[in-house]
């Protein structure tokens, strides 16, 4: 089919086709999403990404380059010439890679086809740090004390943390995920500390505009899923807590969050509407917010894009975000009014991934060797992976996110262990035996944890529990009869169950096992 | 006809004996040199599970093995383990050879680019020392090494690829005549 008859049938921001430009867990769970609503899909995927589970399950897949992003993720024209190719209306991005990026949003659309998320110019207010403040400063939403212009002086810098108090916090304009930050506890730090951050800032942004902010000690971390309609409607689907990071990455995410009374809940969501409006918002965002320990909060950014802990809204609203996505993309607004949306049970949201907690979460590859998935009750299992799978070096360590959902907090937590118990992952190391320790720590128990608990709570060499006597004896006993059994033929096999084919087959896989498994 | 076999697991780092007794279908389970209790184990899930139930308590313990050397990954409860069985006899002639028989070699344990090299062959290295770096997954990983001895050789270049299982560095180990 030709880009030119897809077009002829649709008419405008109608589409029945589209390209996912994305991959991993996020791809597969964007194509779930489209499917349900009739709609054909298009995966991409790199060269090791070509047995990958997206590029799997969609009705088609296309080869877009070799491993590096660089070559294939992120080039534009190999999507946008993708999606004409196979006769796609539409390209959703998914977080990561493109998805912010204004540039691609507009060749898209250049392109003739329906880009199913935010407009460009929304992506460049909110994609710098000092614009987005100075546009919610002008629109009443508060902000952290500190400048609105970018500080090159030293001595101005001291003037404006005299008046705002120390330590303040050093920021660059175009910086994100933790880098381009430093803390000042006095003024005799400034100079030298100012001169570093706006060195680094050049590096790695090319742009070395820095800004002074108050810094906020022991902050929380909330953030308000919204949804706009692109001319100035805006609706809040409340909040997520995502406090528990390790290097300013999120590991662990709730929903609601156990820090927000009634009336701020209120507010902190009624702000986020309000920075929405403020742009004009079009589709799924996010705005995010620091929380003091006073209960005063600020804007932090807005995320113009669907976020991965997006599934813990979808658990307590009900809402099927990749679903409103799509309507809204296509010109029929929002469908969802405010007063119908209440927050039902909580949820809770565990990253998994192939890191090494005792390793300083260092990353780690490989095959996925067995892995069995809880199921169950509330339940919800996003995963890009399978039994088989080589994880490949070149992308994001996120493997798979394990949703729980249940009527409170408590029985949520309950719900948690249970599942993590369940779920067995061999082959690349991983960080379910973190979220299990996370679970049992006071400080997440009672909800007060900060943005600092991994690096409080958490040593790296001694977190894991003491096996009990009882579960060393079945260890001991499982490796034993393993062992005897790859030679005797099956051990105990007294039930009798497992018949001829089920021992011949333990029997093989042992040895398969035994002699390097490939 | 009654087949009895031992065998050395190691739990972490503590290790056990473990007696299998077979007659026919009844197996009997000694562990540590306590007392026998009757034991069963069912393979489950394709053979990547264990259903095992001694002394009337059931588990499921999910085992993958890790190396051709009797290393086992196992899952319990959610919990990671890593294991390690084989019989007595072998364990026996392994200890024998004494601690000096593993190599000092350090291999790579991920696929990834090597991106610098900080030990150059003849000097002397210090067990934990960082050899190598090896670039994976946007992250550097720096390697050290596992014992104290003299660089013999560097079996890589910057810029190289590696994957698991590549020699990065021969080292001699140093007191290499308590070997036997």
């Amino acid at each position: 089919m030709t880009k030119n008859r897809a077009k002829e049938a649709a008419g405008p921001g109608t589409f029945d086709k589209v390209l996912v430009a994305n991959r991993g867990e996020i791809a597969v769970r964007i194509i779930q999403g489209l499917r349900e609503m009739g709609l054909r899909t298009v995966a991409v995927y790199s060269e090791p990404d070509r047995t990958a589970l997206h590029a799997l399950v969609a009705d088609e897949a296309v080869l877009i380059g070799p491993a590096a992003a660089s070559e294939s993720y992120l080039v534009a024209e190999r999507l946008i010439e993708a999606a004409h190719r196979t006769g796609c209306g539409a390209i959703h991005p998914g977080y990561g890679f493109l998805s912010e990026n204004a540039a691609f949003c507009r060749a898209v659309e250049e392109a003739g086809l329906v880009f199913i998320g935010p407009t460009a110019e929304s992506m460049e207010i909110m994609g710098d740090k000092l614009s987005s403040r100075r546009k919610m400063m002008a629109s009443g939403v508060p902000v952290v004390p500190g400048t609105d212009q970018a500080v090159r002086d030293p001595a101005v810098a001291i003037g404006i943390a005299d008046g705002i108090g120390y330590p303040v916090l050093l920021k660059a304009s175009a910086g994100g995920g933790g880098k381009g930050m430093r803390i000042v506890r006095s003024a005799g730090d400034m100079a030298s500390a100012l001169r570093q951050t706006m060195g680094e800032a050049g590096l790695s942004f090319g742009n070395d505009a820095i800004f002074v902010e108050k810094y906020i000690e022991d902050p929380k971390h909330i953030e308000v899923q919204v949804l706009g309609d692109g001319l100035g409607g805006a609706i809040h689907l409340f909040e997520r807590e995502c406090s528990v990071q390790r290097r300013h990455q999120k590991l662990i995410e709730e929903s609601p969050s156990p820090s927000l009374s009634p009336e701020l809940r209120a507010r902190i969501c009624e702000a986020a509407v309000q920075t929405a409006r403020a742009v004009s918002y079009r589709g799924a965002g996010t705005v995010e917010f620091i929380l003091a320990p006073d209960g005063a909060f600020y804007f932090l950014e807005m995320n113009t894009r669907l976020q991965v802990e997006h599934p813990i809204t979808e658990a307590v609203t009900g809402v099927d975000l990749v679903h409103a996505q799509v309507r809204i993309a296509r010109g029929e607004g929002i469908g969802l009014r405010q007063e119908d949306l209440r927050q039902r049970g909580w949820a809770l949201e565990f990253r998994v991934c192939a890191e090494d907690p005792s390793r300083n979460f260092a990353p780690s590859i490989g095959r996925i060797d067995a892995m069995n998935v809880p199921l169950g009750p509330g339940v919800r299992l996003d995963t890009g992976i399978y039994e088989g799978f080589e994880v490949p070096i070149h992308y994001d360590p996120l493997l798979a996110k394990l949703i729980v959902w249940a009527e409170d907090r408590p029985r949520a937590i309950a719900r948690a262990r249970r599942a993590l118990g369940e779920f067995t992952l061999h082959g690349p190391t991983h960080n379910l035996p973190f979220h299990l320790w996370a679970l049992d720590q006071p400080a997440f128990r009672d909800g007060t944890y900060t943005t600092h608990f991994v690096e409080t709570s958490f040593d790296a060499s001694d977190w894991q529990p003491e096996l009990s006597e009882a579960d060393r004896e079945a260890l001991i006993a499982a490796a034993a009869l393993f062992e005897s059994g790859r030679r005797a033929g099956p051990a105990g096999g007294a039930q009798g169950d497992g018949g001829d084919s089920g021992c011949h087959n333990w029997r093989q896989a042992a040895r398969r096992a035994m002699t390097g498994h490939r | 006809m009654l087949i009895r076999k031992n065998y050395v697991v190691d739990v972490g780092d503590r290790r056990h004996t473990a007696e299998v007794a077979r007659d026919g279908a009844r197996v009997e389970l000694r562990i540590d040199g306590g007392e026998p209790a009757p034991a069963v184990s069912l393979p489950v899930l394709g053979g990547r599970a264990v259903s095992v139930t001694v002394g009337g308590r059931r588990r499921l313990v999910h085992l993958t093995a890790a190396d051709a050397k009797g290393g086992l990954r196992a899952t319990l409860n959610g919990w990671p383990v890593t294991l390690s069985v084989m019989d007595e006899l072998r364990a026996q002639a392994l200890e024998a050879q004494g601690p000096a028989a593993g190599s000092g070699n350090l291999t790579a344990d991920i696929p990834g680019l090597v991106i610098d090299i900080r030990v150059a062959a003849g000097q002397a290295v210090q067990r934990g020392e960082p050899l190598i770096v090896v670039e994976a997954m946007k992250m550097q990983n720096e390697l050290t090494a596992g014992v104290t001895g003299t660089v013999e050789r560097i079996a890589v270049a910057v810029g190289q690829s590696v994957n698991p299982g590549d020699i990065l560095v021969v080292i001699t180990p140093a007191n290499s005549d308590q070997s036997v």
